[in-house]
């Protein structure tokens, strides 16, 4: 048996996406929630002040109140996507649903801020912005980075990509910059090169800018030089002391 | 003959993602040669050539890149109509063995056809370079086609190619993409009539909003059957949560996947090579314009110090006695003029075609080939990219404008990838106007070079120059339009030549220039010979003389060369180098004539492909404008230098 809070916020959810997708109906409510719906619910809602009927009672829409709750939870359920489709790479849908209920939007926005603000979920539907996005607040350390932030020569793995042109992420993927690849920055200026997948890539800077990567990847090729580096003065060293051995 | 119609002629076709090497696979198979490069965009039409293995007979198609057969250009619809159309009884994907799986979304694509495929894995012995190691065996027996390794630089695999067409057949790929999408697809292909192919690809292809397909669907079906077509789609989007196209393209990527983790066995971190460091000081912002100003003067004096010796050589050797013989013969007369005179058939056409314009394009495009060879020119992509932009062109631009360096009508035809006309026109007009191609900026060098490096200096500034105001000026005028093309552009990898190929290529070329143009040369000689003898070229001088002598500084002999440059610029190029030789034009005198003759005509091919690409109105303005503008730039030229010196 459901929990009844969750039923009602998955009702708000429904309303919030037929919002999207312009449907007023009751009819399409009884679509979405399919085996779930019952009239009484959205009853219950109504006497909540969170829905109101319209049209003679063929039609639904979420009152102010309705559609600030259903938002946090939309919210919190494409941000939950996001973590964990980026996190995880799959199987994203059920962890989604169950942090959609959290009520702490302090939590919600920390995880945001982390994300590096994404505007998009995995499914490429937008997710509304939350205070923290307004502020475009930052920590000392974002976890997920814009690709123009990372510094020349370094690599490091694809977050996610900011865009919601479908067209655009279609190319980029057939070049294989996409989630979970190593991509690497060679040069930012006259225009952004990248490396990805044996290819390199010149792309345009509000391109570089949807491209979201984590900023602390095990993969930081700067530190690979320095390694080199003190390879190097190594072996010169010993080639000296070989030099100083045999001339000894 | 009879006996052979008997068998029906086979459809070969050869498709793979843009700089795979499909060009070169067409002719190492047919041994018919086609342009190649090592650089994107470089087939942007279809070719064909027949083909026989055993007794039966084959027509292979090459094809311009194609990513996916979800389309993103022009060039890219072309082929797939084309796959379509045809219906292919074999494909040949071309695949970079080194970016596999920047291919492998197109395998798929294919894949799903249902139709005889084979897969060329091209340039297979890069990867042992970078420490990659693939089972094509694996590879085969995944895909359930055939997999044939190849080196087609050198050649090598073609034999085994040809046995493996006999060996093509329809493979499996089973990508699916969750029990909604899936349905939907039954759903809409059986909406589709059933004598139509392809219809899981159609549908699919619908369902992904492909900005195409639609169109190409509608000529099949009725109103009333699309618009139960659009119901159909528009409420499988209704009733799947979320974007059917990133599902579509995640599935496609965990098959990639999984795949390629297969396939590739063995893969170790390499180094930065040596390639992509040179490759990245090419486009560096400190770095890349010294290199530029390098390659460009190394041209230049190659083509000043060999170029101009070995043409004086041919001069003095071949055409001298050739000349001298004539003479002997008939020593002046209707007939000495007609030959050897000023306007002579064999000295104005046949010689200047062969002793003077020959030799200098030879090691010119020994040169340019080189260059393109290498993977050099695409790389400037990056580093002129701001400067384009502030002529209002976008990153898409870029490219066409940087292949105008080699042949103009070739650059004119790839403006078919920009979707904004406004681009469009401006980057024909640039093309036409501001961007000397290969033969020009070979022959400038030529005859520039004859009066010292700072005379090409002040040219080829003033070539910059004009450029760079021309492109701000048609920026300004033109109206802004909304919707920019994004860039994204693939970099080839550095490598090192095939002197092979470039050799090839080279002989290809001037072959190419002769066949076209040989004939354009005796004619034009012709034309200006009658012109003379019945009077009407020294009216036309007459009537010209103040532009020509007053405003350009010009000997009136000039007006010769512009007629010829009318026909080709190839052959005026050629006159001015002769005046050069008789030492009736001077320091000033060469850098204008260059500029004018190189900024106002573009060639007969050029503007027929300005006329294919904008309209007859339009490239008749744009002509109009070149020729007006080339003629005040020269004019401004000379005043400004003779004031100057």
């Amino acid at each position: 048996m459901m929990n009844k809070g969750h039923t009602k916020e998955e009702y708000l959810e429904r309303l919030w996406e037929m919002k999207e997708k312009e449907q007023v109906s009751v009819r399409d409510l009884e679509e979405a929630m399919a085996s779930d719906f019952d009239r009484k619910f959205i009853e219950e809602l109504s006497m909540d002040g969170l829905v109101v009927f319209t049209d003679g009672e063929s039609n639904i829409g979420l009152t102010v109140d309705g559609e600030s709750q259903a938002r946090q939870i939309i919210r919190a359920h494409r941000i939950g996507e996001r973590l964990l489709f980026d996190v995880f790479g799959e199987e994203f849908e059920k962890g989604a649903c169950e942090f959609e209920h959290t009520k702490t939007i302090e939590l919600v926005d920390g995880i945001c801020t982390l994300l590096g603000h994404p505007r998009n979920c995995p499914h490429g539907m937008p997710i509304p912005e939350g205070d923290c996005c307004l502020r475009l607040a930052k920590t000392t350390n974002n976890a997920v980075v814009s690709l123009v932030e990372m510094e020349i020569g370094q690599s490091t793995r694809v977050a996610y990509i900011e865009s919601r042109d479908d067209h655009r992420m279609h190319k980029l993927n057939g070049l294989q910059i996409r989630p979970g690849v190593l991509i690497r920055l060679h040069q930012r200026y006259p225009c952004y090169v990248v490396e990805c997948e044996g290819g390199n890539i010149a792309l345009d800077d509000n391109i570089a800018a949807s491209i979201r990567v984590w900023s602390n990847s095990p993969h930081d090729q700067p530190q690979q030089k320095h390694l080199k580096n003190n390879q190097k003065v190594r072996s010169r060293w010993q080639k000296l002391l070989r030099i100083g051995h045999r001339s000894g | 003959m009879m006996t052979n119609q008997e068998t029906p002629v086979k459809k070969i076709m050869i498709i793979g993602v843009p700089n795979t090497g499909k060009s070169l696979i067409f002719s190492n198979l047919t041994g018919k040669f086609t342009e190649v490069a090592n650089s994107p965009l470089t087939t942007i039409q279809i070719k064909t050539a027949p083909l026989v293995i055993g007794d039966q007979r084959y027509v292979v198609f090459d094809t311009p890149g194609l990513r996916s057969l979800y389309i993103h250009s022009e060039e890219e619809i072309l082929v797939r109509r084309t796959i379509f159309a045809e219906k292919p009884d074999i494909i040949i994907q071309c695949v970079d063995a080194n970016r596999l799986k920047q291919s492998l979304g197109l395998t798929s694509d294919l894949l799903t056809l249902g139709l005889p495929l084979l897969i060329c894995l091209n340039a297979i012995d890069e990867t042992a370079r970078k420490g990659m190691w693939i089972d094509s065996a694996a590879l085969s027996r995944l895909l359930g086609v055939p997999v044939i390794e190849s080196i087609a630089l050198q050649a090598k695999g073609t034999t085994e190619l040809k046995t493996a067409i006999l060996r093509a057949r329809a493979g499996k790929c089973a990508i699916g993409y969750g029990d909604i999408i899936e349905n939907g697809l039954i759903q809409l292909v059986s909406k589709l009539p059933a004598d139509i192919v392809f219809r899981r690809t159609i549908a699919v292809l619908m369902l992904m909003n492909d900005s195409h397909i639609e169109r190409d669907v509608a000529e099949i079906l009725d109103d009333g059957e699309m618009a139960e077509l659009h119901q159909k789609i528009i409420s499988i989007k209704q009733h799947f949560r979320g974007n059917i196209h990133l599902t579509i393209e995640n599935q496609m990527s965990r098959w990639i996947n999984r795949i390629y983790d297969n396939v590739v066995k063995q893969q170790r971190l390499v180094p930065t090579q040596v390639a992509q460091k040179i490759a990245g000081l090419c486009r560096h912002p400190l770095w890349g314009l010294p290199i530029l100003f390098c390659v460009v003067y190394i041209l230049y004096f190659l083509v000043a110090n060999v170029a101009n010796v070995i043409s004086e050589w041919m001069n003095n050797y071949l055409w001298k006695p050739v000349q001298d013989g004539i003479n002997d013969i008939l020593p002046s007369g209707f007939w000495h003029d007609l030959l050897i005179g000023d306007y002579g058939v064999l000295s104005l056409g046949i010689a200047n075609a062969l002793m003077t314009v020959l030799p200098i394009l030879g090691v010119f495009f020994l040169l340019f080939n080189t260059l393109e060879e290498i993977g050099y020119i695409p790389n400037l992509s990056v580093l002129t990219k701001r400067m384009l932009a502030k002529f209002g062109l976008s990153g898409g631009a870029i490219m066409p404008l940087v292949l105008g360096f080699g042949c103009k009508t070739m650059a004119t035809l790839t403006t078919k990838i920009l979707r904004s006309d406004r681009e469009r026109c401006i980057a024909i007009f640039l093309i036409a106007f501001a961007i000397p191609c290969a033969p020009q900026i070979g022959l400038s060098m030529s005859i520039l070079g004859r009066m010292g490096v700072s005379a090409f200096a002040i040219a080829f500034s003033v070539r910059v120059f004009i450029g760079m105001t021309s492109g701000l000026m048609l920026n300004l005028i033109l109206k802004q339009e909304e919707e920019k093309f994004v860039f994204i552009q693939e970099l080839p990898e550095m490598k090192w030549p095939s002197l092979r190929l470039v050799l090839k290529k080279t002989y290809y070329r001037l072959y190419w220039f002769l066949r076209e143009s040989l004939m354009v040369f005796i004619y034009a000689a012709l034309a200006l010979f009658f012109l003379q003898k019945l009077g009407i070229l020294e009216a036309m001088k007459h009537v010209l003389r103040p532009v020509v002598e007053g405003f350009l500084g010009l000997p009136l002999t000039m007006v010769d060369v512009i007629i010829l440059c009318f026909a080709r610029s190839e052959a005026g190029a050629g006159l001015i180098i002769n005046l050069v030789q008789k030492g009736q034009l001077d320091y000033i005198q060469c850098i204008v004539a260059v500029i004018i003759t190189t900024t106002f005509a573009p060639c007969f091919a050029n503007i027929v492909a300005m006329i294919k690409e904008v309209g007859g109105k339009r490239a008749s303005a744009m002509l109009f404008t070149i020729t007006l503008s080339a003629f005040s730039i020269a004019g401004a030229l000379n005043w400004t230098i003779r004031k100057l010196m």
